[in-house]
């Protein structure tokens, strides 16, 4: 059997906004059914990672395929086929508030649903088992019709996991999913994120500060410092030198240059 | 405690049957019925059903005055008379917003909550403390009640035509609503500051002028250019009364047939109101009160949003790009440009200060006290008043409604994050026809609701009263534009201010700009517009007098009969029916607010 191709395939990607490089010379291939976790010190291109991820940001060079599509060259439909197979978590959760549990839910199936059911939805419910199953395996079914907005931060970043369940994309997306959650809620969620995942033989890559999670509860480790891939390895390959090489603070000699732009700590 | 006991036994029956399906009919929809007949019932007192609205000989008249737009008198001598006219309205709103600053400032610390805690030992509100701080909220409610343009006639009884009417007429009614809302922005700043330096042994004035007013002062600046623009507007309203300024030009101009001088003048208050606009809102960025949207709902909103009530204000987490310290150039330029100002408007106006202190003037107000005292409750007129009143709520819906819908629709197109490049709804296709094509729906959308809010109810009943008969329905769709360009351009700043990244993330798996809009943008923005037409609907009925004194229906209409007819006793009984009817319009506006939210 030929091997399935890769989810996410970077080449020599490069990410500026307007000012010096946020990601640079990134070469990354991510197979089906992985889980991966992407460490770094703040402001080292996470964030901007998944969202090239997701289609969310264009690289400013090279060239990121997505389940073998390149999305800046499709349509915009074309390209939405393809974000729909991908689903992201937050972690501001990035839910509507004042919309009900249920809606919230549903808006995994916006990709697939016509906009008049969209519509009809927003009144009376539809597809509520669906949705309801979704949350019973994030275990708050019982919060189906509750205003989003009252819901505390570990329940919020269920309903997130829920929606993302009912969306039953290929690959998971998690954006720093715990760091607004309190140790408990993290291991929760962590946890949720894992066994939903492996379950289902979804591909997973989250961004996450807390290393103990990263070799804990994945596969696969890359370490991105300044923009730039510092390692690549196996979970269990990851030591504490490599994680101090990662959070070392830069002394006064690294400074002032522009940030990525290959200083002389990258030890490969 | 039967009371409470039902209400944990209700909270407790919600709980009892967690993720059952709600039953579909709750307060919002019951209040979603209610509207639906309150406006079926206004469309119907408003004479749509019943025909005989249309003067069909006024078309060719109005014909007249759309093909003057295009060629307006811009003759030398038209235009030198513009200037000062234009100078005069300007000069009036300066020195009325001034002293209704001056009012706002004293009135507003002493109706403030934090003011009277501040003093008293306990940091709690001692019940000595409660008598004045009633009698100044209750001092300030009577004047806020009534529109300018009443106060205007009336002080032109009191002084007559002098420059000093206009001023007051602005100066007193506007400083009962900035004492309200500068009470609101002193009680919803953080007060930790002050709280510390009293507990550091400061006196309450100095902690007051040290720990709370620096927090407060951009929100109270931002206010007071609010009112500044307000202020312009009902400066140009009360030349319509005979205060001279734009306002009387347009009239004269009006009433000779004179049509493309109308437009001069026209052209030339939306460019002043444009002006401000752009002024105030570049300062407002500057000093980075962009959530002030609360403050600017209406004449008094209740709740500004200060500290960012709910979705509100920039959510905390956003990256927030370095913004230019207060000390900028804008800033700078613009402080002087109000010290130059200032002096120069109050020696321009040359007002008749003195006449506060004159005998005349004692003797005209012992007069009309005298005549208005007691009031007149003849029953012929409380049946007529009864039924005028009812004409009044009908045109205040009618037109509230026109503004609520209007202004919605044209707030989206009228919101930055939309359409531009790197909007929401930017299709990341070629960048030079998303600027052209998103440019130009926000200028002309922009455009239309500047032009619809600059030229104020009055101006927009005298344009309409060419084709329609005077009464309710001229007068609804006047009230109802001028409130749709103020709806709509806060509404737009609602979506402005929204939240992107939840919007951002359904955009990421795969949703239509349709569907964010259904499932992201509606959700978010929709409780608020809703709110601020509740609250406008509140300045709606108030203005309903100004709309009547110049020709359309209702009760201002017959105020401004009796007042030509000096018949004080009528005037304070209908003044009593404005009073009433605002007090009822409170009342609607608040319980509806509180089902939404």
């Amino acid at each position: 059997m030929e091997p399935r191709p890769p989810v996410f395939a970077l080449r020599g990607v490069g990410k500026a906004f307007d000012g010096p490089a946020v990601l640079s010379d990134i070469d990354l291939c991510i197979r089906p059914g992985e889980q991966v976790a992407l460490v770094g010190p703040s402001g080292a291109g996470k964030s901007t990672l998944i969202g090239l991820l997701n289609g969310t940001l264009q690289p400013t060079r090279g060239e990121v395929r997505v389940l073998g599509h390149d999305l800046s060259r499709l349509g915009s439909r074309a390209r939405r086929g393809v974000q729909y197979r991908i689903g992201t978590i937050y972690q501001q959760f990035h839910l509507i508030d004042n919309l009900r549990v249920v809606h919230n839910v549903n808006m995994g199936h916006l990709g697939r649903w016509s906009l008049f059911k969209a519509f009809v939805s927003l009144f009376w419910p539809l597809e509520v088992a669906r949705a309801r199953h979704a949350l019973e395996q994030v275990g708050i079914a019982d919060k189906l019709y509750a205003r989003t907005g009252h819901l505390s931060g570990g329940q919020q970043q269920r309903v997130a996991l829920a929606r993302v369940l009912a969306q039953n994309p290929e690959a998971i997306l998690a954006d720093e999913p715990i760091a607004s959650l309190d140790p408990e809620r993290a291991r929760e969620i962590m946890d949720l994120l894992r066994d939903l995942s492996r379950r289902r033989d979804k591909t997973l890559v989250a961004s996450i500060h807390a290393v103990e999670f990263a070799t804990s509860h994945f596969e696969r480790v890359v370490g991105l410092r300044a923009g730039r891939i510092l390692f690549d390895c196996a979970a269990g390959d990851v030591t504490p030198a490599m994680i101090d090489a990662l959070y070392r603070i830069e002394h006064e000699a690294d400074r002032g240059g522009p940030v990525g732009a290959g200083p002389a700590w990258a030890p490969q | 405690m039967s009371l409470i006991g039902t209400r944990a036994e209700r909270a407790e029956s919600s709980v009892a049957r967690p993720g059952a399906r709600p039953f579909p009919v709750n307060g919002r929809a019951a209040a979603f019925c209610l509207f639906l007949l309150a406006v079926a019932w206004a469309v119907d007192q408003a004479g749509m059903f019943s025909g005989d609205v249309v003067n069909e000989g006024g078309w060719s008249i109005a014909g007249r005055f759309v093909r003057a737009a295009v060629r307006p008198d811009l003759s030398s001598e038209l235009l030198r008379l513009a200037l000062p006219s234009a100078l005069i309205t300007l000069a009036y709103a300066v020195c009325g917003t001034v002293l209704s600053l001056a009012i706002g400032i004293v009135g507003g610390v002493l109706s403030s909550e934090v003011w009277w805690q501040a003093r008293s030992r306990t940091g709690r509100p001692s019940r000595r403390a409660l008598l004045p701080w009633l009698g100044a909220r209750g001092a300030l409610a009577l004047p806020r009640a009534i529109h300018e343009a009443v106060w205007g006639l009336f002080f032109i009884h009191v002084f007559g035509l002098d420059p000093i009417s206009a001023i007051l007429a602005i100066a007193i009614p506007f400083g009962a609503i900035t004492a309200k809302v500068f009470a609101e922005i002193f009680d919803e700043t953080p007060q930790g500051p002050l709280r510390a330096l009293l507990g550091g042994g400061a006196s309450p004035p100095h902690a007051f002028l040290y720990g709370l007013l620096p927090a407060a002062f951009p929100y109270l600046l931002s206010y007071a250019l609010y009112r500044f623009e307000c202020a312009l507007r009902s400066a140009a309203v009360l030349g319509l009364i005979g205060a001279g300024g734009l306002g009387y030009q347009i009239l004269l101009s009006l009433e000779s047939l004179r049509y493309e001088q109308v437009w001069t003048f026209l052209y030339a208050l939306i460019l002043l109101v444009a002006l401000t606009d752009a002024w105030s809102s570049l300062l407002n960025r500057r000093l980075n009160v962009s959530s002030t949207t609360g403050l600017h709902a209406t004449m008094d909103a209740p709740r500004p949003a200060v500290v960012g009530e709910g979705g509100g204000g920039r959510p905390a987490a956003e990256p927030h790009r370095p913004r230019r310290r207060s000390g900028d150039f804008a800033v700078r330029l613009s402080l002087m440009a109000a010290a130059l100002l200032i002096p120069f408007s109050f020696w321009y106006v040359r007002a008749g200060w003195g006449k506060v202190f004159e005998e005349r003037t004692q003797r005209n107000f012992d007069l009309i006290a005298r005549d208005a005292f007691p009031p007149n409750l003849a029953p012929a007129l409380l049946g007529d008043l009864l039924h005028l009143s009812a004409q009044t709520l009908a045109m205040s819906i009618v037109a509230i409604t026109v503004a609520g819908l209007g202004g919605l629709l044209l707030s989206f197109p009228a919101a930055a994050n939309f359409t531009l490049p790197g909007g929401l709804f930017d299709t990341g296709a070629r960048r030079g026809p998303q600027v052209i094509f998103g440019g130009a729906i926000l200028l002309v959308t922009r455009g239309l609701l500047l032009v619809t809010r600059a030229l104020s109810e009055s101006i927009w009943v005298l344009i309409v009263l060419f084709v329609l008969f005077p009464g309710i329905l001229p007068g609804a769709i006047g009230l109802g534009l001028y409130n749709l360009g103020v709806l709509g351009r806060l509404m737009a700043e609602v979506t402005e201010n929204v939240d992107n990244r939840p919007l951002r993330a359904l955009l990421a798996q795969g949703a239509t700009p349709a569907q964010v809009f259904l499932y992201g943008v509606l959700p978010k923005t929709l409780p608020r517009c809703v709110a601020y037409v509740l609250y406008r609907w509140e300045v709606c009925i108030r203005a309903t007098a100004v709309v009547g004194i110049v020709g359309a229906g209702g009760l201002g209409r017959r105020l401004s009969q009796e007042l030509t007819r000096f018949d004080y006793g009528a005037v304070l009984t209908i003044l009593l029916c404005f009073l009433l009817l605002t007090f009822l319009v409170d009342l609607i506006s608040a319980a509806v607010r509180r089902t939404l939210r």
